[in-house]
C-alpha cells in the first residue's frame, strides 16, 4: 500500500471509529441521557483538572517538610488550615500538594498503561479472531490463557520486584503489558461476529487485502467495547497503580502516588485522618467516575438499545 | 459496581456518595481522650501480693525455639530469660550481678573464672542443679551439632574449636571443680567474657536437655517460671507461670506471665486501654505521643535505653563514598534534632556510636554534629562545591538509597534525602524487602549507601565497635561491616580493648576508637532508639529492662477484683482450675490465665 493510500485509510479508519463509537444519533442521545455517563464526565473533568491545575495552585511544594508550620507542639501533623488546605503528612507536607500531583501520576499511569493495553489487546484480538482456529489463534489464546491464570497484580508485583527502579514509566509499561490479556479475549469475540458479516465478506471478495479489510471494516466495528473496555480499564489501571503503591511496589517514595499516600497515613488514622482520607476519597471518586463513564458508554453503544 | 447499580437509582446513588463523603469529613471528631489508668487497690507501699496473670502482646513471634542453644528470634529471649537462670545475669540497670552463683573470681592473670555456685538450686523438673549441669549445658550448646547462632562469642573458652568442630566431645576449657565450683579457662585475657556470660546461650538446662541438641527437647531450666507441656501455642500465644522451686524465697509473685503473638500495635493499644493487657510496648506512633503527653499516665511509663543505633551507612569502597570529604560531609549535613522528629516518640539525636546506658559511651565525646556549613566545606574539599543560593554542583549523579518497606528508615530517608540535597547530593530511595535489603547491605561493591542499625548484644562498647567497623568481620557477603571499613589503627584499639580488663583503661580506648569513626565517617551517626513501656497502674514493680525488656521477677498486680475491674487476682486454685479451658483465654476476669497448672 501506497504512504498516501495508507494515511487516507488510516483517515478514514479513525472516522470510522469516531463515527462507532460516538456519532451514531441514537447511541449519542443515550450518552447524553446516561446520568451514569454524565456523571461520569463530571468526575472524570475534574480529575484532569485537579490533575492540572492542582499543582500551579498549591501553597506549598510537595516534597518539602514543613517543621515549623506543618507540626503541632505534640509532634502531630496539623490538620487542614489556611496554610495547608488540606493539613499535612506524617513528614510534615502538604496533603493537598501531594494530591495534586499524585493525581498527574495516576492519570498518566492509568491513561498510559490502558492505551498500551488496548493497542496490544486489539491487535492481538483481531488478529487471533481473524484467524480462528489456525495456530495463530491458537497460540495466541493459549498466551491470553495463561496470563490470565495468573493473578494479575501478582504478575505486575512480580514484574516490580524484578526492576532494580520503579518509575512512572516501568510503572505504566508494565501495567499495560499485562493489562490486554482481557481486552483480546473481547476484540476476539467480536471479530469473530464481525467477519462473517456480509460487508466483510464482500470486501473480501472485492479483493481487498487482508490488513485493509482489518483496517477498514473489522476493527472499526469491533471499537464500541474497546472505548467501554479502555474507560473501565482506566479506572483499574489507577487502582493498580495505588495498590502498588500501597504494597511499596509502585513508584518509590518521595514521589507522592495515592496508594503510598494511603500507607504513610494508616498509623495516624485516629490521629491525622485525613492523611488517609484525601488520597482515599481520591481514588474513589476517579474508579467512580471512570467506572460512571464506561457504563455509560456501553449503554449508549449497546446495539440492543437501539 | 453493577450490582450497586442494579440496585440503587442515580439520584440515590448520589445520595449515598454524598452520606459516604460526609462520614468521611467527620471522621476527625471521633478521636477521642484517653480513660485513666486503672488504678491500684492498695495504696503507695502497700505489701505485695502473690498471684495474678501478667498479659502483654507482641506483633512479633517466636518461631525457632526457646531452647538457650538455639535463641534465634528477637522476641525469645525476653521469654527464655524467664525460664533459664544464668550463673550470673544482668540487673535492671544493665550492671553484672551474681544468679546462680554466689560469687566468682578471676585468676590466671584474667585467663580463668572461678564460679562458686549457690547450694539447693532446683531445676524445674525438681532436681538439684550443681557443677556437672553447667559443663554439660555449656557443652550441649557450643558443640558443633548445635544450631547455635551465638557460638563464635564463646571461642575464647579453651577447646572451643575443637568442640565446635565435633573433633572433641567434652570441653576442656569448663572444669568442674566440686559439686558447687565451676571454672572456665579462656585461651586469653578477654574482656568480654563475663558480658557474653550473662547472656542466654550458656544457661544451664535440666538434665532432660541430654548432652546434645534437640529440636524436640521441651524448655526446661531453673529460672523464676516455667513452661508446661501445653503452655506454647504455636503462633499464638505462650504463657509460663511460677516455678515454685526458684531460688529466691518469695519470688516471682506473678501466678504467671502470658504472651500473645501477632497482635499489631492499635488493637494492643485498644486492649490496653480495655484493660486486657497489663503492659503496653508496641505502639503506632499517634497513640504512642498521646500516652506520652497525658500526665494521668506518666506516672506509670518510662523508656529503657535500647542499645540501639541508627545511622547512614556508606559504602567506603564505592562511590561517592570513597572520598573521605563526602562522608564528612554527609556526617556534618543532617540535622538529627530534625530528623529525630520523624518518630519524637522513641528517637534521641546522637552524637556518637555507642548509646548512652551502654559502657563504653562518652557523654563528653564531640562526635558528629549538625553544621551546614561545615558540609558544604567538605563537598568543596572533596571535588564537588555545591552553591545553596544557585542549586548547581555537588556529586553529578544520582546516590541510591536502599531502604527495606515499612521500616521507618523508608520515612526518616525522605526526610534525609532533603537535608542532603542542601549540599548536592542526590538520593533516590529504592526500596526491596528486608531480607533483600540484608543481602544486598552486605555484600560487597553493591550498594553504596542506606540506612545502619545495631543493636546490642551485650551492654558494652565491642558489641557495637567489633561487628560493625573492625576489618577482620568484613566478607564478600553477609559481612556486618556495611561501610567495608578498614582502619588498622582502630582495628588495634579494638583488639586491645577486648584483651583489657580495667575498665577506665578500656573506656579510653573505647573513646579513642570512636573519635577515629567521628573523623572517618564511615557512618554518619544519628540516632538512637528508645523504647517507651506504658503500664497499667494496679501493675507494680514492674521494670523495664535493657537486656530481656521486662523485668518481672519482683512483680505484682494490685488490681481491684469485680466487675468493673474485669479481671480479678487469681487465687492458685482459682486459675488451675481455668487455665485450659480455652485455647485462645477469654478476656474477662473469670478466665484469665489459661494454659498451666499453678506450682505444678
Amino acid at each position: 500500500m501506497r504512504p498516501a493510500a495508507l494515511i487516507a485509510s488510516a483517515r478514514s479508519m479513525v472516522g470510522r471509529l469516531a463515527q462507532t463509537a460516538f456519532g451514531r444519533e441514537a447511541g449519542g442521545a443515550r450518552l447524553r441521557a446516561s446520568g451514569s455517563a454524565r456523571a461520569g464526565l463530571v468526575l472524570v473533568g475534574l480529575l484532569i483538572a485537579f490533575a492540572v491545575l492542582g499543582p500551579l495552585v498549591a501553597p506549598n511544594d510537595p516534597y518539602t517538610s514543613d517543621f515549623a508550620r506543618g507540626v503541632t507542639p505534640e509532634h502531630l501533623p496539623v490538620g487542614p488550615s489556611r496554610d495547608f488546605w488540606l493539613g499535612t503528612d506524617r513528614l510534615f507536607r502538604d496533603v493537598f500538594a501531594r494530591l495534586a500531583t499524585g493525581a498527574r501520576i495516576s492519570l498518566v499511569i492509568g491513561v498510559g498503561a490502558t492505551a498500551i493495553a488496548t493497542v496490544v489487546g486489539s491487535v492481538v484480538g483481531v488478529l487471533a479472531g481473524w484467524y480462528e482456529g489456525r495456530w495463530v489463534d491458537t497460540l495466541l489464546m493459549r498466551v491470553v490463557d495463561v496470563g490470565l491464570a495468573f493473578p494479575f497484580l501478582l504478575i505486575v508485583m512480580a514484574l516490580g520486584a524484578a526492576l532494580e527502579r520503579t518509575t512512572a514509566s516501568t510503572i505504566f509499561l508494565t501495567l499495560g503489558f499485562t493489562g490486554w490479556l482481557g481486552v483480546a479475549r473481547i476484540v476476539r469475540s467480536k471479530t469473530l461476529q464481525v467477519r462473517s458479516l456480509d460487508y466483510v465478506l464482500a470486501a473480501r471478495a472485492l479483493g481487498q487485502s487482508t490488513p485493509r479489510v482489518l483496517l477498514r471494516h473489522v476493527l472499526p466495528n469491533v471499537s464500541g467495547p474497546v472505548v467501554v473496555i479502555a474507560t473501565i480499564l482506566v479506572a483499574q489501571m489507577i487502582l493498580a497503580e495505588s495498590v502498588l503503591s500501597y504494597l511499596g511496589a509502585g513508584i518509590a517514595p518521595p514521589a507522592p502516588t495515592w496508594g503510598h499516600m494511603l500507607f504513610e497515613g494508616q498509623d495516624y488514622l485516629g490521629a491525622a485522618p485525613w492523611i488517609t482520607i484525601a488520597p482515599g476519597v481520591a481514588i474513589l471518586l476517579s474508579v467512580l467516575g471512570f467506572n460512571l463513564l464506561g457504563e455509560g458508554l456501553r449503554d449508549a453503544l449497546d446495539p440492543r438499545k437501539t | 459496581m453493577r450490582s450497586i447499580r442494579g440496585r440503587l437509582e442515580p439520584h440515590r446513588r448520589a445520595r449515598a456518595l454524598l452520606a459516604l463523603l460526609a462520614l468521611a469529613a467527620t471522621a476527625p471528631a471521633c478521636s477521642d481522650e484517653l480513660p485513666a489508668p486503672i488504678p491500684s487497690a492498695g495504696p503507695e507501699g502497700a505489701a505485695p501480693r502473690r498471684g495474678g496473670v501478667l498479659d502483654v502482646a507482641t506483633f512479633g513471634d517466636v518461631r525457632a525455639s526457646l531452647d538457650p542453644a538455639n535463641i534465634a528470634d528477637g522476641l525469645a529471649p525476653q521469654i527464655a530469660e524467664q525460664l533459664f537462670a544464668g550463673l550470673i545475669d544482668y540487673d535492671k540497670d544493665g550492671a553484672i550481678q551474681p544468679d546462680l552463683a554466689e560469687r566468682w573470681v578471676v585468676a590466671d592473670e584474667g585467663k580463668t573464672y572461678r564460679f562458686f555456685l549457690r547450694p539447693g538450686v532446683r531445676f524445674h523438673d525438681g532436681e538439684e542443679l550443681t557443677a556437672d549441669d553447667v559443663k554439660r549445658s555449656v557443652e550441649r550448646a557450643l558443640h558443633g551439632s548445635a544450631p547455635n547462632p551465638a557460638a563464635t562469642s564463646f571461642s575464647m573458652i579453651v577447646g572451643f574449636d575443637e568442640l565446635q568442630e565435633k573433633k572433641a566431645e567434652t570441653l576442656p576449657g569448663v572444669e568442674v571443680e566440686g559439686r558447687y565450683v565451676v571454672s572456665f579457662h579462656l585461651k586469653k585475657r578477654d574482656a568480654t567474657f563475663l558480658p557474653i556470660l550473662a547472656t542466654l546461650p550458656l544457661r544451664p538446662v535440666c538434665k532432660s536437655a541430654g548432652a546434645r541438641y534437640s529440636d524436640a527437647w521441651h524448655p526446661c531450666g531453673a529460672g523464676p517460671f516455667k513452661l508446661l507441656p501445653d503452655g506454647w501455642h504455636r503462633g499464638h500465644d505462650l504463657t509460663v507461670v511460677r516455678h515454685e522451686g526458684y531460688f529466691r524465697p518469695g519470688l516471682p509473685r506473678l501466678d504467671a506471665v502470658r504472651w500473645t503473638f501477632h497482635e499489631n500495635p492499635t488493637s494492643q493499644t485498644f486492649k490496653f486501654i480495655r484493660g486486657d493487657l497489663d503492659v503496653l510496648r508496641d505502639f503506632v506512633t499517634p497513640e504512642l505521643l498521646r500516652f506520652q503527653a497525658d500526665p494521668r499516665w506518666k506516672p506509670f511509663a518510662d523508656f529503657d535505653g535500647g542499645g540501639q543505633i541508627l545511622g547512614e551507612a556508606m559504602n567506603v569502597e564505592m562511590p561517592p563514598f570513597d572520598n573521605v570529604e563526602i562522608r564528612r560531609a554527609v556526617a556534618a549535613a543532617i540535622d538529627r534534632e530534625t530528623l529525630r522528629r520523624v518518630r519524637a516518640s522513641n528517637l534521641a539525636a546522637t552524637n556518637q556510636l555507642v548509646p548512652p546506658g551502654v559502657f563504653g559511651h562518652d557523654a563528653d565525646l564531640v562526635g558528629q554534629r549538625f553544621d551546614l556549613g561545615a558540609a558544604l566545606e567538605h563537598m568543596r574539599r572533596a571535588g564537588y562545591p555545591y552553591d545553596p543560593a544557585t542549586k548547581t554542583g555537588g556529586w553529578p549523579h544520582v546516590i541510591p538509597y536502599l531502604v527495606y518497606k515499612q521500616g521507618l528508615q523508608e520515612f526518616m530517608g525522605q526526610v534525609l534525602a532533603q537535608q542532603l540535597e542542601r549540599i548536592g547530593l542526590r538520593i533516590e530511595i529504592r526500596i526491596v524487602n528486608y531480607p533483600t535489603f540484608l543481602a544486598l547491605r552486605a555484600r560487597k561493591m553493591t550498594s553504596p549507601f542506606g540506612p545502619g542499625f545495631w543493636m546490642q548484644d551485650y551492654p558494652d562498647a565491642l558489641s557495637f565497635l567489633e561487628p560493625m567497623f573492625h576489618s577482620k568481620v568484613i566478607s564478600d557477603e553477609g559481612t556486618n561491616n556495611w561501610s567495608f571499613y578498614r582502619n588498622p589503627r582502630f582495628d588495634e584499639l579494638v583488639d586491645r580493648a577486648h584483651e583489657e580488663l580495667d575498665d577506665v583503661r578500656r573506656k579510653k580506648l573505647y573513646t579513642e576508637a570512636q573519635e577515629i569513626l567521628t573523623d572517618d565517617a564511615p557512618w554518619a551517626f544519628t540516632e538512637n532508639v528508645r523504647i517507651f513501656t506504658q503500664r497499667q497502674g494496679y501493675v507494680r514493680e514492674h521494670y523495664t529492662h535493657p537486656m530481656w525488656m521486662h523485668d518481672v521477677t519482683r512483680t505484682w498486680l494490685d488490681r481491684a477484683a469485680g466487675p468493673v475491674a474485669g479481671r480479678a487476682i487469681f487465687s492458685e486454685k482459682g486459675l488451675a482450675a481455668l487455665l485450659g479451658t480455652d485455647r485462645r483465654g477469654p478476656r474477662d476476669a473469670s478466665a484469665r490465665g489459661r494454659g498451666a497448672g499453678v506450682g505444678q
